[in-house]
């Protein structure tokens, strides 16, 4: 019986339930955010198939098997193609090294609840694989050959690049406290206390974090690639079918591996203060643990879906602001402040009071004369050449 | 192959699995749903309109220069990453390289910081 207990094989079994899993799990999301769209708006949301509509997850995978498949003519086929696949390769890819339950580091026996364990590149792995994704937005915005999908594949790769230095950046300062990039190991430097979260030190930065993730996943008010009141749906106008759902699954995918980031990096993965003391490795704390970083996850999930139901689209220059005027310096400061904590072992709630006092900064520039982003950026007449 | 290396090995099952996995929903999807093609649903879709000209038109060029900052940025955080994991660990960088290090990691931040108030003063992040 060696090889059920090869490696390879419970590697195997895993991404297996994982990849069985993660559909499911983002179908559900998609009737939570229809059923959150209509209490929002005082509607009543999906509810004929099945008791409260909770069926209709089913009846919706089914109709993105059985409706028809347009594949226009004037597309580029095989890149057509490939687009969605690798909207759901990169970001089920991504999941890999994301650990999802209790996991050990000082025991490598013990089962791990993640796909690979020990990847020491952890967040490196998520960042480098989860920046593949823009390829398929771009690649099936170019090979539409639909002006909607062109501008929509457009707008969204400069925004997906953009937000991509925010996000690498604000997490540079936990992985310069925990010494790092292994998200076990991260959620183990934490799991010492409550107060041992990094959510505690770098508020900034767990916000900048959350900010350039909202981008990453183009959920509002970053939905910009898609907007459909002046894209129509960008880059998947020309998709129907398998292919859109595809596309759906690899939002929802990124979405789930963004909210278990933010629990993992900043909020302590799977460590509730009082519960830490139910022994190593038994049947309930596994179940435990499991329980605690899963409802931290459906936490921000359930976040990101009423922001998107409360807050406005930003305007394509705005947002492109916010990430190289704003995200950007914020998060060099907080890296900085991280740097002179760390190499003068100073106590780290000094960063706290940076962290608290960035957040002061854009509220006063924002708010004064200077450096306003409300005003629109195009001037036009005389004074206009002068100022620049 | 060293345990370094083997860690990575479940990665390469899961990332055949996934590539099975859609594989199978494309392969499938397009071999059971129905094709019936007309000529308007072969159009571009354009809210209902003719298309008029190619998709494919000349854009901005500030795409571009977002990619080339992007790059800039970019690769100053791939050096920054080795560092920080490696800076205060045990069995990383020697105590007596911590020093310099440190302060050439805070002028290698600090040139790029010029660089990025000259892109400002210049419009770089202007979107016009």
């Amino acid at each position: 019986m060696a090889i059920f207990s090869h490696p390879m094989f419970i590697a195997f079994v895993v991404s297996v339930l994982v990849i069985a899993a993660i559909p499911g799990i983002c179908s559900y999301l998609i009737f939570a955010e229809r059923k959150i769209a209509a209490w929002v708006q005082d509607r009543i949301g999906p509810n004929r198939v099945g008791p409260w509509g909770l069926f209709q997850p089913i009846a919706d995978g089914l109709k993105f098997l059985f409706k028809e498949q347009v594949v226009p003519n004037h597309v580029n086929k095989v890149i057509y193609f490939l687009a969605p696949a690798i909207a759901v390769l990169t970001t089920l890819l991504a999941f890999a090294v994301v650990p999802f339950g209790s996991t050990n580091t000082q025991n490598p026996e013990e089962f791990q609840w993640m796909i690979a364990p020990g990847v020491d590149i952890g967040i490196l792995f998520i960042f480098a694989v989860g920046s593949l994704a823009v390829y398929a937005i771009i690649l099936g915005g170019w090979a539409s050959n639909n002006k909607y999908s062109f501008l929509g594949a457009l707008r969204s790769s400069a925004q997906v690049i953009s937000y991509e230095i925010p996000l690498g950046m604000s997490i540079l300062g936990v992985v310069l406290l925990t010494g790092s990039l292994n998200l076990e190991r991260i959620i183990e430097h934490q799991a010492q206390g409550f107060f041992h979260w990094n959510v505690w030190y770098q508020p900034m930065a767990f916000l900048i974090f959350w900010l350039a993730a909202l981008a990453e996943t183009n959920r509002l008010p970053f939905d910009l690639p898609e907007c459909e009141q002046e894209l129509i749906g960008g880059f998947h106008t020309e998709y129907s079918a398998m292919k859109f759902g595809m596309f759906f699954l690899g939002e929802y995918t990124h979405m789930i591996t963004v909210s278990f980031l933010l629990s993992i990096l900043f909020l302590g993965g799977w460590h509730f203060p009082g519960l830490t003391t139910l022994g190593p490795n038994t049947a309930g704390s596994v179940a435990l643990k499991f329980i605690v970083l899963f409802g931290k996850m459906s936490l921000f999930i359930l976040l990101i879906m009423m922001i998107r139901w409360t807050l406005p689209r930003f305007r394509f220059d705005q947002l492109m602001g916010l990430a190289w005027k704003v995200l950007i310096p914020l998060a060099l400061v907080n890296l900085v402040a991280a740097m002179f904590v760390k190499h003068y072992d100073a106590s780290p709630w000094w960063l706290t009071l940076v962290n608290v006092g960035l957040f002061f900064v854009p509220a006063w520039w924002a708010s004064g004369p200077i450096g306003s982003m409300r005003r629109p950026v195009r001037e036009v007449g005389v004074g206009a050449a002068a100022r620049v | 192959m060293d345990s370094e290396m083997q860690s990575f090995l479940p990665i390469l099952v899961y990332f055949i699995v996934v590539v099975g996995f859609a594989g199978a929903s494309l392969g499938i999807s397009h071999w059971i749903a129905p094709k019936k093609p007309t000529q308007v649903k072969d159009m571009p879709y354009e809210s209902g309109m003719d298309p008029i000209g190619d998709a494919r038109q000349h854009f901005d060029v500030k795409f571009y220069l977002i990619a080339i900052l992007f790059l800039i940025f970019e690769i100053e955080l791939l050096f920054l990453y080795p560092w920080a994991v490696s800076a205060y660990q045990a069995g990383g960088l020697p105590e007596v390289f911590r020093g310099p290090a440190f302060w050439g990691v805070l002028l290698f931040l600090a040139l790029l910081t010029i660089g990025y108030v000259y892109e400002w003063r210049k419009g770089g992040f202007k979107w016009r």
